[in-house]
């Protein structure tokens, strides 16, 4: 533990922004921003790898992540629905562990023995990669139920986030509302591209025990939150970093529809929506637009045609916007002034009328120094004040 | 429409059979010769399914489609090239670098380079520096080629080219390095010979370095 003093120094910067320009609470400002309203300054919301958690409650002198957000001025609280209550997840001899669809992933070391060592999960076995026939699809005896949860304490949490922060209900990672995602992991991501090209058939076959398994689960999810969540996030990768992973027409045919009524089920319940995808998807946007996206996250500034500015001009009257912070070149690799012009470049582009979240375009990756992390949320609080 | 034609269509489309039985065809019974089958049929399709996935009138699942029915007409005309003894167009190392287990992007740049002639010793995925260079040492590849789709686990790109200063093996292969984390300023950062933004990018850097 270092002097008090150090820490005092460390967060005066953050405090005395906020001082002067907080008058509302996270949760107003979270709802200005989605509904188009400039609210006292820019809500903000914040995705960092565990490592870099650590590393920040290290530096500011913090004891905990409630602690970490509360300092940092992060306005979202994310919820992640119901526990899972179903069959135990199988470990496998060879160390695998399958989830909830019954594919199995592994730990992967990173960095070993390293300043940037760190671990992330990832799928090791497709059950579904070698099926060649819609039955046996059909016959695979893992396709999960909404009875694998229990629902009976997610009014709660979100209450207890309640009344003064934003509740985001995003779901795990690993079960977060989707359709490519999950049949990436369930058939194989090479076998899954083979599969959107040549066997529409096995497509629709997987993508509709996915869909059908949302459209049940999420109503569930929703009522069981009493009104306590204030937006929905669902997630599903459609871009890579020089465009969309497939053409529009394919997304039309394809995935439009579970879009669609993924987002159709939440209004219902009176909740915007918010959907993560990374990558290039700008040729996608008028259809998310047109199939009920309220709010598109989180902008990939490297990618191509993610350009905050043109999105904003071109979008951000019937759409809003979380992220646009660069953690691929800028915070990875560039200095405090670059992190902090990146900040001013979005806000001078994007805070105006309201519609944006400020936020990393996915979570901070070890790979940031702690000094670009300190720089990203100073200019956060000094460019997203109205 | 002549059988080339064909087989550059169908390769562009991504229909593996039929791009299979017409180059069969055009070997068996036509009697082309395979160097011709190669140039004037499968890279000419394969070459115009880079242009659309350049300008996003293709997307993965074309472009994956098409590298399969390209190297698997390949296969056909393989039995052939090795009798006739014709050297490939060069020998390329590539995997994924150590911590990271991503490879279809990677999978898509070695198919193309095997459809464009080079010999392809794929490592995999997870790859250790150690590897790598002993995979350079045994194969003595003109090209190594890494990928990673992470930013940190991009940084075992700068550990492999370390290992390979070391082992003595840097100034014999050109390096080429991908992924979605990677740009020219991290090429520069790293030192790597060059950078691609995408596969059918990669193929033409390959082919110019050994023009």
């Amino acid at each position: 533990m270092l002097d008090e003093k150090i820490y005092v120094d460390r967060r005066q910067t953050i405090n005395e922004l906020r001082a002067k320009s907080e008058k509302m609470t996270p949760r107003e400002r979270g709802l200005k921003a989605i509904n188009h309203e400039e609210a006292d300054r820019v809500p903000i919301d914040n995705w960092m790898v565990p490592e870099i958690k650590k590393r920040c409650m290290t530096y500011w002198g913090l004891e905990n992540e409630a602690e970490l957000l509360d300092f940092l001025g992060v306005d979202i609280r994310d919820n992640y629905g119901p526990a899972y209550v179903g069959l135990e997840f199988k470990t496998h001899p060879d160390g695998t562990v399958e989830d909830l669809w019954g594919v199995r992933r592994r730990k992967v070391v990173y960095g070993k023995d390293t300043d940037h060592q760190g671990t992330f999960t990832e799928v090791a076995h497709s059950p579904l990669e070698h099926m060649k026939t819609v039955e046996e699809i059909n016959a695979y005896d893992r396709w999960p139920s909404p009875d694998w949860w229990d629902y009976s304490k997610v009014k709660a949490e979100g209450a207890a986030w309640h009344p003064k922060y934003f509740v985001l209900n995003k779901g795990d990672r690993l079960d977060r509302t989707a359709q490519l995602k999950p049949m990436m992991y369930l058939r194989g991501i090479q076998q899954t591209f083979v599969d959107l090209a040549m066997n529409p058939k096995i497509v629709e076959c997987i993508r509709d025990h996915v869909v059908n398994y949302f459209v049940n689960y999420n109503p569930k999810v929703f009522e069981a939150s009493g009104g306590e969540f204030d937006m929905f996030m669902m997630g599903d990768d459609m871009g890579g970093q020089g465009g969309p992973l497939i053409g529009l027409e394919m997304w039309r045919r394809y995935f439009r529809d579970g879009f669609r009524k993924y987002c159709d089920i939440a209004h219902s319940f009176g909740l915007k929506v918010m959907y993560h995808t990374c990558g290039d998807v700008y040729a996608l946007i008028p259809d998310f637009i047109e199939n009920g996206l309220d709010c598109l996250q989180s902008l990939q500034p490297q990618a191509t045609n993610m350009d905050i500015k043109r999105l904003k001009k071109e979008f951000g009257k019937d759409l809003s916007f979380q992220g646009a912070m660069d953690i691929q070149q800028v915070l990875p690799l560039g200095t405090p002034e670059d992190v902090r012009k990146m900040v001013k470049y979005a806000m001078d582009n994007a805070k105006k009328g309201g519609g944006y979240i400020i936020c990393t375009s996915h979570n901070i990756q070890v790979d940031t120094a702690i000094e670009n992390v300190a720089a990203l949320f100073e200019a956060y609080h000094e460019y997203g004040v109205y | 429409m002549d059988t080339l034609t064909k087989i550059a269509q169908f390769v562009e489309k991504g229909q593996i059979q039929e791009a299979k039985e017409a180059t069969q065809k055009a070997l068996d019974v036509e009697k082309i010769p395979p160097m011709e089958i190669l140039n004037k049929g499968l890279i000419v399709g394969l070459a115009a399914v880079g242009e659309a996935f350049s300008c996003q009138k293709a997307f993965v699942p074309e472009l994956m489609t098409a590298g399969m029915a390209m190297k698997e007409s390949l296969e056909l005309l393989r039995p052939s090239f090795e009798a006739s003894d014709s050297p490939p167009m060069g020998t390329v190392v590539i995997g994924t670098v150590e911590g990271d287990v991503h490879d279809v992007g990677k999978n898509i740049v070695a198919m193309m380079l095997q459809g464009a002639g080079f010999k392809v010793h794929d490592l995999g995925i997870d790859i250790p520096a150690a590897k790598f260079v002993e995979a350079v040492k045994q194969h003595q590849p003109e090209i190594l080629a890494l990928s990673a789709l992470y930013t940190p686990t991009r940084l075992a790109m700068a550990e492999t080219l370390k290992a390979m200063e070391s082992n003595g093996l840097r100034t014999k292969v050109k390096v080429i390095i991908g992924g979605a984390p990677i740009d020219q300023n991290f090429c520069n950062l790293i030192k790597a010979d060059g950078y691609a933004p995408d596969a059918p990018q990669a193929v033409q850097m390959c082919k110019k370095w050994l023009a």
